[in-house]
């Protein structure tokens, strides 16, 4: 690279080439900012003093205040609780999805397992087709009786999708050669061995991007919530945010001037508070990301080439 | 001559005695393979294969009283009655709009930040750009629905405190903001995420082509029209094509959560997923939420066909099939 580099000063920069290049770097630099604007507000309101909110959110507010965050401390019973099952869901949720998909692939990735075209179809015309929202519901709610139960967050088209079994068996037939499963036999493997001792552990990249991506998805469910879960008891940390929402709203349409007053009569968290909620939910995700961007923009592209 | 025929006859059984002990032998062998598809072949079965049946509904006249199966059938009268409201039209206009408009824009920009980047790659501050403008996909529609309402909310948003201080606007109650609204909403969303990819197949394009082009006199936009662009069409045409299969759906978070559910906006945010969820959910009305599901489904169907159809002609290898 660095060679790169004095090569590309020995060369006499052509017209407008020099102007090309800033030009591109101011436009990234601004697109960057727009991207962390709206982050950067939440955070500075959920940090602001209740007073100097009345006059609008701010980026910089009159007076910093830890206010919001004292208020959920003393909420903390509802809002932990909502926390630690979006913990449970997601990594249970995770954890299952991720062998239920790899022990579809090995199976379909085995070729000289015949009947593995069949399944493959099947599998592949559920990516081709489906009976639409409102059967789906019709079918967990009315057969399964999954409302109101952790199942809810679980299961309805979280576990597995074709996209993801059809990627992990790719990836099993492109890097992991014939010839290791065949001399595993020989020494007397069973499948079940070759499965957990050779394919999983070789295909970590892989697994890596789909797990995170299941996790992503269950970190941020909350469309099961306004369908299956009216329990407040079970409210996730997105389905508690939806609902407080939702609340707001509410309170919003019934009266506009005095939204203070009852939010305050109400003992609804504040406009702050509200913020430092949002800010609550988002901050594992914010944690967690500068380690794992890199896994979860190589599977941008993956997943994004399939459709 | 009988002799001969019995004993071919034995023979013959023999031969499938052997064949059906090996397949016995061979199912017995694969017997974990199938073991192993079990879970998710109940998966697919629960999660995916019942709901088709489920399509069944929408030809049905629900009563919970008589349960759904003694309910009576009606044939096409969920359609009828749903194609005559005007939210049928409103919600397909909707969704065909900002998809098609969409599906546009997003291109355009995905190519466009994705030059961008590749030009400024060489810099340390590129590997902060990056992963911060692909940052937003991660965000839930509900924590989006709260950053849009730090905007826009009337008494204490940004905008209104800050650029319409003498006269707030309504934004949450005025529809014809919300195509703007909105498609700044997904822009910051998908638009880091979309780049992606075409950054990748930049990223492999052959070097040489450039020097070379630069020993030649090119300018940076003659490189960019006449090498990155023509090497990028045919993923752009793929992505066009695999877009177009998703032309109905439309993402239920971004339509009904971030614009707060209210109905005084539906004229311009109402789509066919928001719509299956109030008919079902809110106004109680399964026929025409099932409609509206299943109409979405089989179009779906085959727009998804049409569109990998074309795809394996240009690239089997992007294809569904």
């Amino acid at each position: 690279m660095a060679n790169n580099k004095k090569n590309k000063n020995k060369i006499v920069l052509m017209a407008g080439e020099k102007e090309f290049h800033y030009i591109a770097l101011v436009i990234m630099i601004l697109m960057m900012v727009f991207c962390i604007i709206p982050l950067i507000l939440m955070a500075t309101v959920s940090l602001s003093s209740e007073e100097s909110l009345v006059r609008g959110y701010r980026f910089i507010p009159d007076k910093w205040s830890l206010d919001a965050y004292m208020f959920m401390w003393a909420k903390r019973a509802t809002i932990f609780r909502a926390y630690g099952l979006t913990i449970l869901v997601t990594v249970i949720g995770t954890i299952i999805s991720l062998v239920m998909t790899s022990m579809f692939a090995y199976p379909l990735s085995r070729k000289d397992f015949k009947p593995r075209n069949v399944f493959a179809f099947i599998l592949f015309f559920t990516m081709l087709f489906n009976g639409g929202m409102t059967a789906s519901y019709m079918v967990w709610t009315r057969l399964f009786h999954i409302k109101d139960t952790l199942w809810a967050y679980l299961v309805p088209g979280a576990l597995m999708n074709g996209m993801n079994v059809l990627l992990v068996r790719n990836y099993f037939n492109a890097n992991i050669p014939y010839s290791i499963i065949e001399a595993a036999r020989m020494d007397g493997a069973k499948d079940w061995t070759i499965y957990s001792k050779i394919m999983v552990p070789l295909s970590k990249p892989i697994m890596t991007t789909i797990g995170l991506f299941s996790a992503l998805g269950y970190w941020n469910n909350w469309t099961a919530g306004i369908y299956y879960i009216n329990n407040p008891k079970l409210y996730t940390i997105q389905v508690y945010l939806k609902k407080l929402m939702d609340s707001i709203q509410f309170l919003k349409t019934t009266d506009l001037s005095n939204e203070a007053v009852l939010l305050a009569q109400r003992n609804l968290p504040t406009e702050s508070a509200r913020m430092a909620v949002a800010i609550i939910a988002l901050i594992p995700v914010l944690v967690v990301y500068p380690f794992i961007q890199k896994e979860l923009i190589k599977g941008m592209v993956v997943g994004g080439v399939k459709g | 001559m009988s002799e001969n025929k019995t004993k071919r006859s034995e023979f013959d059984d023999v031969l499938k005695e052997q064949a059906k002990l090996q397949r016995k032998e061979k199912f017995k062998n694969d017997f974990p393979l199938y073991m192993m598809m079990l879970p998710g072949m109940i998966y697919l079965v629960c999660n995916n294969y019942l709901p088709m049946f489920g399509i069944l509904l929408a030809f049905k006249r629900i009563n919970y009283a008589t349960g759904i199966i003694k309910s009576p059938w009606v044939g096409l009268d969920n359609f009828e009655y749903l194609f005559k409201t005007k939210d049928a039209f409103v919600m397909i206009r909707n969704t065909l709009l900002y998809n098609a408009f969409w599906i546009i824009l997003d291109l355009v920009l995905a190519v466009f930040i994705a030059l961008c980047m590749n030009e400024i790659a060489q810099r340390k501050i590129a590997k902060v750009i990056q992963p911060i403008i692909c940052f937003p996909s991660m965000v839930s529609a509900v924590i989006l629905s709260f950053l849009v309402y730090a905007f826009l909310s009337q008494s204490y948003g940004y905008l209104n405190t800050v650029f319409f201080k003498d006269a707030p606007i309504a934004w949450y109650t005025t529809a014809k903001y919300w195509p703007f609204i909105l498609t700044i909403v997904h822009i910051w969303q998908s638009a880091g995420q979309n780049s992606v990819i075409y950054m990748a197949s930049i990223g492999g394009i052959d070097k040489s082509l450039y020097e070379s082009a630069r020993i030649d006199g090119a300018t940076k936009f003659e490189q960019i029209r006449y090498i990155t662009l023509p090497l990028l069409k045919p993923m752009i045409i793929m992505m066009l094509l695999l877009s177009i299969g998703r032309i109905f759906n439309s993402d239920f978070g971004l339509f009904y959560q971030v614009p707060l559910g209210n109905g005084m906006l539906y004229e311009t945010t109402q789509t066919i997923d928001t719509f299956v969820y109030r008919a079902l959910m809110v106004s109680n009305n399964v026929g025409q939420s099932s409609a509206a599901s299943v109409f979405q489904a089989v179009i779906g169907f085959f727009l998804v066909m049409f569109s990998n159809l074309l795809v394996r002609k240009i690239n089997p290898e992007n294809s569904l099939f």
